[in-house]
């Protein structure tokens, strides 16, 4: 990939992003689906004593916990159990700019490449809407329902630091790692045209 | 390959740890934020003279309207994972130092751009405000962050027999 190549290459990553940002914004509601799927199997083997099911509205996925909420101003009537609504683009919102990096790349197998990382950045989807609930029960939604839920200190900054890794570092970094890993013929091209 | 991104990973996760911890949010974090908020302030009011900054927070004199840079918005987060891809990558510390200073004005130079840019979108539609804030901009950060590391990656002398396991 020599610099004009790599310059096209960027502009074509912009086009690919701003068309893939509206295919995925639109294909959101069933983008969610095998998260909703995975959080619930997730849930029902790590959180058993604290979701009771796990509802999908769209492209907002919905804890239902068995916690009863405190007082009216969290996510449940008073007395009533607390329902944390998850809103899955903003984990999602990664998988756009890896198709644009895939589709502008030009490599063979492109469709393959997509659905591979799609398949890829699944977990790494689910992680951040769960520590997104863990995060509200446990310090969000206020002492009264995080003293429900038995986490103690430590296991409460785990979730804080679970959570802002899960919301501000894996979104876009995991679709950057999967592409340089799908691509590494193409980066080594383009760095021993730079070395002759 | 497997060494490069072990390191990526061990240092990038080391980096926003010790991000979060309170003596780094009040030595660190707040000065780099309210910083920007300033050089955003400043540029702004090269051709917009009713917008100030106090503390992390850019506001118009002229409507009320404001923005305050939160976690995710100040670029440290971006540049952590440009100094974790750095630093991991085999190459001499003269090297590393020069991608350092020049990948890290470049990411937060970009980063001054959203701030402006979201200020105004902000006031002239909400909507979309959000769609920026949340999703562009994040995604064109991560890919200018992706763009000064191969570009600095393509830097490095690179003895052509070694090449490959350099980069695979």
């Amino acid at each position: 990939m020599p610099s004009g190549s790599f310059a096209r290459f960027v502009l074509l990553v912009f086009a690919w992003l701003a068309c893939m940002l509206f295919v995925w914004w639109f294909a959101s509601p069933v983008l969610a689906w095998p998260i909703s799927l995975l959080a619930e199997i997730a849930s029902r083997v790590a959180l058993p004593d604290l979701v009771q099911a796990i509802e999908q509205h769209g492209d907002k996925i919905t804890f239902v916990t068995s916690l009863h909420g405190a007082n009216a101003t969290v996510a449940a009537a008073a007395g009533g159990l607390v329902s944390d609504d998850i809103d899955v683009r903003h984990f999602t919102f990664g998988l756009p700019l890896l198709a644009a990096l895939i589709l502008a790349a030009g490599a063979p197998h492109r469709a393959r490449n997509l659905l591979i990382g799609y398949a890829i950045l699944l977990p790494f989807q689910t992680w951040g809407v769960i520590a997104e609930f863990l995060e509200d029960i446990a310090v969000g939604f206020g002492p009264g329902v995080a003293s429900q839920t038995g986490f103690s200190a430590w296991q409460r900054e785990v979730i804080a630091f679970g959570y802002q890794f899960g919301a501000l570092i894996l979104p876009t970094v995991v679709p950057a790692v999967v592409w340089v890993l799908m691509h590494r013929r193409l980066l080594e091209d383009f760095v021993r045209k730079r070395a002759r | 390959m497997v060494r490069f991104f072990l390191w990526f990973l061990v240092l990038q996760a080391a980096l926003f740890g010790l991000e979060l911890t309170p003596w780094a949010q009040q030595w660190f974090v707040v000065p780099w934020t309210n910083t920007l908020a300033a050089i955003s302030a400043g540029i702004v009011q090269l051709f917009d003279a009713h917008v100030v900054a106090h503390g992390k927070v850019l506001q118009s004199a002229s409507n009320g309207f404001a923005v305050s840079i939160e976690a995710g918005c100040n670029g440290i987060e971006a540049t952590i994972v440009l100094v974790a891809a750095i630093l991991a990558f085999p190459a001499s510390w003269k090297r590393k130092l020069a991608g350092l200073g020049i990948g890290i004005v470049a990411v937060q130079g970009l980063n001054i751009v959203r701030v402006i840019s979201l200020f105004y979108l902000g006031q002239w539609n909400f909507s979309v405000f959000e769609w920026a804030h949340l999703y562009v901009w994040q995604a064109l950060i991560m890919l200018d962050v992706l763009v000064v590391w191969l570009l600095w990656v393509r830097t490095l002398p690179q003895p052509n027999a070694d090449l490959p396991a350099v980069v695979a």
